[in-house]
């Protein structure tokens, strides 16, 4: 039986390239409305330009140092819900991603500790330190993220099972390997030197590089789905899981890939707090499992799996972090932050989601011959 | 069919017996000494039921319990052994669960640090009256039949925190904030309480807000940053928690620029003292916690003493620079390193 092919549809020049450039539309308007609100009703303050001592009314929410101080909270929830979108387009969950944070970041700490100051291996050469402790902390989330996916793949398992009981084996293992100790006196080369190196822009000391990894992180996460056949895979295997399986899809092997980066995810996060705060304890990224969740979501990604960007996941993770810096800016009193954030996240998800039906009808809606 | 009913007959009488004689052995393990210096046994066991494992004033609690232990057993011709039931986590319905699995073994003493004290009452209660004397160490059950609290003056030390960075700030106008952790632990409340209270004293201080995280380290330090950035003319913090000083990110402030004050004296926390960039410290007794506990049951269990003081509040000396090294040596023998 031969297939008719059907009447062909006129695609003007650019459609696809807009679809996809727009795709965030309704979440950047959430954040550009936050945004412009923060900027009129936050205020301005008298701040010193340490460089030339001249004293400057700047505006409390767009001051460089306070959008960079958003930017390096935004970039460890923003990273890890990058790689909870890959789960989650896959129609599963990882909860035990705060955990993966934890156990990675106090093996980060301990191989620091050691060529610390005052540890058994000072005085090592920061070539070697720096790239180890990044070994370490992305090597222990990729393995942890890998064997939940295998947990998940071996077992046939719900992922939710899997990673909730992962999440309590991760959190007792750094339990066990602290002893409830923090661990600090880590070597600057990390800390001052690479993760938390400081540039002066506008008299305003800057932390450039979490923000960087942050985007970078996200450009190659949204290449990736985007643009390499895993990625297709992975939004084939989360829009129907036994078609992909009878097309000859590797639902298996895409599964422990997507559980894989966001262990990696987590890792790299891990870097960035060790780096930055220059400690780790056992109680690290306790409950950043539900914010990182969140962030996905609110970034547009379906739980019930088959839809998610990259973008979108960062997207929802500042749109969170602009809500929780503008309690502060604005002086509102904390106890009435938890039920504001709700509250907005709850509206942005709705706004999101009334941009999308919207724009998917203008897509759907044929032109005429 | 006989051999059958003679097998039921007998497996049901030896799980009859088996029943008593459990019931029995449980009535024995509960039952209080009460009279007198006749009943005293030569072995008593104790338990402490602190707050999260994953906290290291806790872990100091447990060593002083467990050297107490050994001193105090030692002086009274007795063994002494110490239970250690924490949640790894602040939990309180795990404490609970503990507390009465602890009453069912049959110890003769509890000491448990509250995360929430109205849930922890009803389970204080029911131990209590089932003959284990229960003692609170570091957050209290007011409403409770515990026979004492040790530990810090909750509401006195957010006054003499505040009263303290009043004074390092000296005269002229100031804004000053308060790091609020979590809004549900009754002993931070209390802090909180008496902080805001002593505020009123000083007309030049502006309480700029309180300021609640997740009691972790990286969190409090972010929300900190984050606030001071926000208000660049907060010129003074009493932490009345000092969680956010466990990290080293609060180490490239400037020293002396924006004055602090705060609770605890722990190994992260010395640093900065030594670079200045804290002006006090103001140590909680941690490792006291665990000797006062053992030494009050002892004395309620053991020695069938009245307790003298129902609130048995710990000093809470200040550390400053000179003390550092002092307190590095002390933290090494209570974290046994």
């Amino acid at each position: 039986m031969a297939i008719e092919p059907g009447p062909e549809v006129p695609v003007k020049p650019g459609m696809g390239f807009r679809r996809s450039r727009f795709k965030e539309t309704g979440l950047m308007g959430v954040l550009v409305a936050l945004g412009m609100f923060l900027s009129i009703f936050g205020g301005s303050l008298p701040v010193t330009n340490r460089d030339t001592g001249e004293v400057v009314r700047v505006n409390k929410f767009l001051r460089a140092d306070n959008l960079d101080k958003l930017a390096k909270n935004t970039s460890f929830f923003a990273i890890m819900a990058v790689g909870a979108t890959f789960v989650i387009i896959t129609g599963g969950i990882d909860l035990s991603v705060g955990a993966v944070y934890c156990l990675a970041a106090v093996c980060g700490a301990m191989f620091l500790n050691r060529f610390g100051p005052h540890g058994a291996g000072a005085g090592a050469p920061a070539f070697l330190v720096v790239p180890g402790a990044l070994l370490v902390c992305l090597g222990a989330g990729a393995l942890c993220g890998f064997i939940n996916g295998l947990g998940v793949v071996g077992l046939r398992v719900h992922s939710f099972v899997i990673t909730l009981g992962t999440m309590a084996i991760y959190r007792g293992i750094a339990f066990v390997m602290t002893k409830a100790q923090a661990f600090t006196d880590f070597p600057p080369a990390f800390t001052d030197g690479f993760v938390r190196r400081e540039i002066h822009c506008y008299g305003a000391s800057l932390y450039p590089v979490p923000l960087a990894i942050m985007i970078g992180v996200t450009a190659f996460a949204w290449w990736y789905l985007k643009h390499s056949v895993t990625g297709r895979h992975i939004f084939a295997v989360g829009g129907n899981e036994q078609a992909s399986l009878f097309s000859g899809l590797p639902v298996n092997w895409v599964k422990v890939k997507v559980y894989t980066f966001s262990g990696l995810a987590a890792g790299i996060a891990a870097m960035i707090m060790l780096g930055y705060y220059g400690s780790a304890s056992s109680d690290a990224g306790k409950g950043y499992e539900l914010d990182v969740i969140a962030a996905a979501v609110v970034g547009g990604a379906s739980l019930a799996g088959g839809r998610g960007t990259a973008w979108g996941a960062l997207l929802g993770a500042l749109i969170i972090q602009v809500i929780n810096n503008g309690i502060i800016i604005l002086n509102i009193d904390q106890n009435y932050s938890q039920i504001i954030i709700g509250t907005v996240i709850v509206l942005a998800v709705l706004l999101d989601r009334i941009n999308n039906t919207l724009r998917e009808r203008r897509m759907t809606r044929a032109p005429r011959p | 069919m006989k051999i059958h009913r003679f097998i039921a007959k007998l497996t049901l009488m030896a799980s009859a017996m088996l029943i008593v004689a459990g019931c029995e052995q449980k009535k024995s393990d509960v039952a209080p000494q009460t009279s007198g210096g006749t009943s005293k046994k030569s072995e008593y066991t104790f338990a402490m039921v602190a707050k999260s494992q994953s906290n290291p004033v806790f872990q100091a609690a447990r060593v002083g319990a467990e050297d107490a232990a050994a001193d105090v057993g030692k002086k009274l011709g007795v063994k002494i052994n110490i239970l250690w039931r924490t949640p790894n986590e602040d939990d309180a319905q795990k404490q609970v669960e503990n507390i009465e699995q602890l009453v069912l073994q049959g110890v003769d003493g509890i000491s448990v640090s509250c995360s929430e004290a109205e849930t922890l009452t009803p389970a204080i209660n029911k131990a209590v009256d089932q003959g284990v004397a229960v003692a609170c160490f570091d957050s209290d059950a007011p409403a409770s039949k515990r026979f004492c609290y040790h530990g810090t003056d909750d509401v006195e030390c957010g006054h003499i925190i505040m009263r303290e960075l009043a004074t390092v700030l000296g005269p002229g106008k100031h804004v000053v904030a308060i790091p609020g952790g979590n809004q549900n632990a009754r002993n931070i409340q209390n802090r909180i309480k008496g902080a805001l209270a002593e505020a009123t004293n000083y007309p030049n201080l502006t309480i700029r807000g309180v300021y609640y995280s997740k009691e972790v380290p990286q969190d409090a330090a972010a929300k900190i940053e984050e606030v001071q950035t926000a208000n660049p003319d907060i010129d003074g913090w009493a932490m009345i928690g000092s969680w956010s000083l466990f990290t080293d990110a609060l180490l490239k402030w400037e020293p002396g620029k924006v004055k602090i004050v705060a609770m605890d004296a722990l190994p992260a926390e010395l640093p900065y003292l030594t670079k200045g960039v804290v002006q006090k410290l103001y140590a909680q007794q941690t490792y006291r916690w665990g000797v006062r506990s053992v030494e009050l049951l002892a004395d309620k269990v053991i020695l069938e003493k009245k307790t003298a003081n129902v609130m048995d509040y710990s000093e809470l000396p200040p550390v400053t620079k000179d003390d550092v090294p002092q307190y590095e040596q002390n933290w090494k023998k209570w974290l046994r390193q």
